[in-house]
């Protein structure tokens, strides 16, 4: 759909609206808590909680506070049962549906890397002898990548079939960006998407044992970066026919305009060195949104801070952009993986409605190599009308999602009619 | 928008290859399981399982060190592809889609890498299996075998995930910038994932898989892959794949079953291939055809086969394109004959049969069908 980019799907494609959002990260439950937290720049990782970490290089995590989530939502049976991303999934769509209390998706396109995975490590550990497996078939039954959104859906009637997309750290975006191709095609209307994930141990030391986390900072795109930090959360959007929504009466609150996929193949955990996996993505974006390069305000980078990440993205953006403001806000509150895409696509859309740019924290300074205009340390207000979320992920797979502030009347067109 | 198969390829404990594997269903045939032990509990169980040589003439630098799980979606897909007629040389892959269908994934890896953190801390973790244990590393093993440089997916989900992919194939085939999508469905045994099937009432320690028996006795797990070849042309026409839905409880699904088989069924369907597999599906399934469509005649390879689970889906859609292209069923395995369903007891002839329907009840929750057809 968005391979290539270079044919329409329809003569005349809908136009795809976002009518509603959810969140809950690092950075806060909900959408003002968010933005506060990007609009004061606030450093939201902290030192790991969860599990022991002493034989770890990497100390640190974005992390969702347990004691918050867990009693946000306690009206729904049997909620101690459910897996943590169930939890976060809930939250995110219990804040979309206050917004869009009518809203009922045709289909829900999710991404997530782990799913319920801690609690498979809850089993294995037990089986191991650690532990009594009395609690298993709850482990065993909240463990499947689909749950959560299952019971994110089940807790508000929404009885829509699911995708549950799972490619690596390009997941979220790969999920909003096909709900978009969805809808822009006219074989739906109103489709639900976002991502999730919640921090696991198996994920944490995977990451360290590939030494991609850091014991410091996490410092996107600065000379001195070492390494990321993981993080977690979800974050959902209703996605509706524009017209549709116009007609009746919904907010619009940001128009998805572009999304591009691509695939390298150069390495199963590092990106093709010249960026061109990352350029293709970012292209097929802007091709499928009919705009240039010079027409996009913001750069909402995949940052992740490691070495080889930030130095191909530099690349591609550079090479693309010139003197695009750009940030990672992966430095705020990790990398929350196959949720990551979906929280920086709230992000965006918070650029988008309040017209600032959020900071890449933890900036010292530039790396040589890279010419980016990185948005270092502080917010600052600035007028964006267009913004692009990047992601990528293990297997060489790379997402790139464009969305746009509407105009407020709707007799203004878009940018590619004007 | 309506698809067509243009080529199959069939891993399956039961051989490989589609001919070969259908061929041996229609003589009755099942596979053998063999026993899965693990070092640290002395329970021991059966599954079916794919034999190593199987996978003979598969090589690729990426697959070195892959999983089973990786070397049966490679092999499955290579088989479609060149079933279809497409040259790995040749065939521009920036006009194919990839779509995986996953189930739980490199759980044979994922077992490994974590045995170690749980037994010598984590500064034993083996950076050479994590990236094995992501979701997407078959699909990005395939991917880089024949360079496919556009879109590629991994969807997750249970059982019924295969149908899942063809959903999002027709939404992605939709675009004419693409020939072909290539879906594979893929999933490897462990003795960790048989343990928590049982654990969860799904799994019968030893077979048969006795399908569509009230009693529910339970399933095998079984291993391989399915890949099937969509274009815009070929030998059987996916009329219209539904995304169905999830039922919350396991007391609901033949609801959703029947809904499915509502918005699908014509009065000529000619036969469905069901994924009764020995567990509570049955039950659904069977009220499902009983009540919408109680001429159409009801297949199921599983208890020749097994609960591939990740594969599953691929799998019926394999059995359904051959059944139509053959005009035969062969026989369901190990049912009781006095069962309320038009069942293929032997090895039976569908002269006229031009339409079936692929019906999918997972084991967690998800259910999807689709309808075929052959001119």
């Amino acid at each position: 759909m968005a391979q290539g980019n270079r044919q329409e799907t329809t003569n005349n494609p809908a136009r795809v609206a976002v009518t509603a959002a959810g969140v809950i990260s690092p950075l806060g439950f909900g959408l003002a808590e968010t933005l506060e937290s990007l609009r004061s720049a606030r450093d939201c990782v902290t030192p790991m909680m969860r599990f022991s970490v002493t034989q770890c290089r990497c100390k640190t995590a974005g992390q969702v506070s347990d004691s918050r989530l867990l009693a946000s939502h306690p009206q729904i049976p049997r909620s101690g049962r459910l897996h943590r991303a169930s939890h976060m999934m809930i939250q995110a769509l219990q804040e979309l549906m206050t917004q869009q209390p009518e809203f009922e998706p045709e289909l829900t396109v999710v991404g997530t890397t782990s799913g319920g995975m801690s609690y498979g490590e809850r089993y294995y550990r037990s089986l191991n002898g650690a532990g009594d497996l009395r609690h298993a078939p709850t482990w065993i039954a909240n463990y499947p990548a689909q749950k959560p959104v299952i019971d994110a859906q089940t807790a508000f009637g929404i009885s829509a079939p699911c995708q549950v997309i799972a490619n690596a750290c390009a997941s979220g975006t790969n999920a909003i960006g096909h709900a978009f191709e969805c809808v822009r095609s006219g074989r739906y209307q109103r489709v639900l998407a976002g991502g999730y994930d919640a921090i696991a141990e198996m994920v944490f030391v995977g990451f360290d044992s590939l030494q991609a986390s850091t014991p410091e900072k996490c410092r996107p795109f600065d000379r001195h970066r070492s390494g990321m930090v993981l993080g977690e959360g979800a974050a959902v959007f209703s996605l509706e026919n524009l017209d549709l929504a116009r007609k009746r009466g919904a907010p619009i609150l940001a128009e998805i305009v572009g999304y591009g996929i691509s695939t390298d193949n150069f390495h199963i955990t590092q990106p093709e060195p010249s960026g061109v996996g990352a350029r293709q993505a970012m292209e097929r974006a802007l091709e499928r949104a009919h705009i240039s390069a010079a027409d996009v305000d913001y750069v909402n980078a995949h940052g992740t801070a490691t070495i080889f990440n930030d130095a191909t993205e530099g690349k591609a953006i550079s090479a693309l952009f010139k003197g695009v403001p750009v940030s990672s806000t992966k430095s705020m509150m990790g990398h929350s993986l196959g949720a990551a895409g979906a929280i920086e696509a709230v992000v965006c859309l918070l650029v988008l409605q309040h017209q600032f740019l959020p900071a890449n924290i933890n900036f010292t300074a530039p790396d040589d190599d890279v010419d980016l205009n990185i948005v270092g340390n502080e917010a600052r207000p600035a007028p964006v009308s267009i913004a692009l979320s990047n992601s990528f992920g293990f297997g060489g797979t790379n997402a790139s999602l464009i969305m746009r502030k509407l105009p407020p009347s709707p007799t203004l067109e878009r940018t590619d009619e004007v | 928008m309506r698809l067509a198969i243009a080529g199959m390829g069939w891993v399956t404990p039961l051989g490989t290859g589609v001919d070969s594997v259908w061929e041996r269903l229609l003589q009755g045939e099942e596979a053998s399981t063999t026993t899965i032990s693990e070092k640290f509990d002395a329970r021991v169980y059966s599954g079916f399982r794919v034999p190593e040589s199987a996978l003979n003439g598969i090589s690729h630098p990426r697959l070195r060190r892959a999983s089973a799980i990786s070397r049966f979606a490679a092999a499955a897909g290579l088989q479609a592809l060149e079933s279809a007629g497409l040259k790995r040389e040749s065939q521009n892959f920036e006009r194919i889609a990839l779509i995986f269908a996953i189930s739980n994934g490199g759980v044979t890896y994922t077992k490994r890498f974590y045995h170690e953190v749980v037994g010598a801390g984590a500064q034993a973790a083996s950076p050479l299996l994590f990236p094995e244990t992501v979701f997407n590393a078959p699909a990005s093993h395939l991917a880089a075998i024949l360079g496919v440089t556009g879109a590629t997916y991994t969807l997750v989900g249970d059982s019924a995930v295969g149908l899942a992919a063809i959903t999002m194939a027709e939404e992605l085939m939709a675009n004419e910038a693409l020939d072909y999508c290539l879906v594979v469905g893929t999933e490897e045994i462990d003795w960790l994932l048989c343990d928590a099937y049982r654990r969860w009432r799904l799994l019968r320690a030893a077979p048969p898989i006795e399908p569509f028996n009230k009693r529910n006795l339970g399933m095998i797990l079984s291993e391989g892959a399915g890949a099937i070849v969509l274009a815009r042309e070929g030998f059987a026409t996916i009329e219209r794949a539904h995304p169905g839905g999830y039922f919350s409880r396991r007391a609901d699904a033949a609801k959703i079953l029947k809904r499915i088989l509502c918005d699908l069924g014509e009065p000529d369907i000619d036969f469905v291939i069901s994924s009764a597999n020995g567990t509570f599906v049955d039950q659904a399934e069977s009220q499902a055809l009983q009540a919408i469509v109680p001429n159409a005649l009801a297949y199921t390879g599983k208890p020749a086969l097994g609960e591939s689970v990740g594969a599953a889906g691929l799998w019926q859609i394999i059995l359904a394109a051959q059944g139509l292209s053959s005009k035969e069923l062969p026989p369901v395995l190990h049912v009781d004959p006095s069962i309320r369903l038009r069942l293929p007891l032997s090895r039976t002839p569908i002269p006229k049969a031009r339409r079936a329907v692929v019906l999918s009840c997972g084991l967690n929750q998800q259910a999807a069908g689709l309808r075929m057809a052959i001119q």
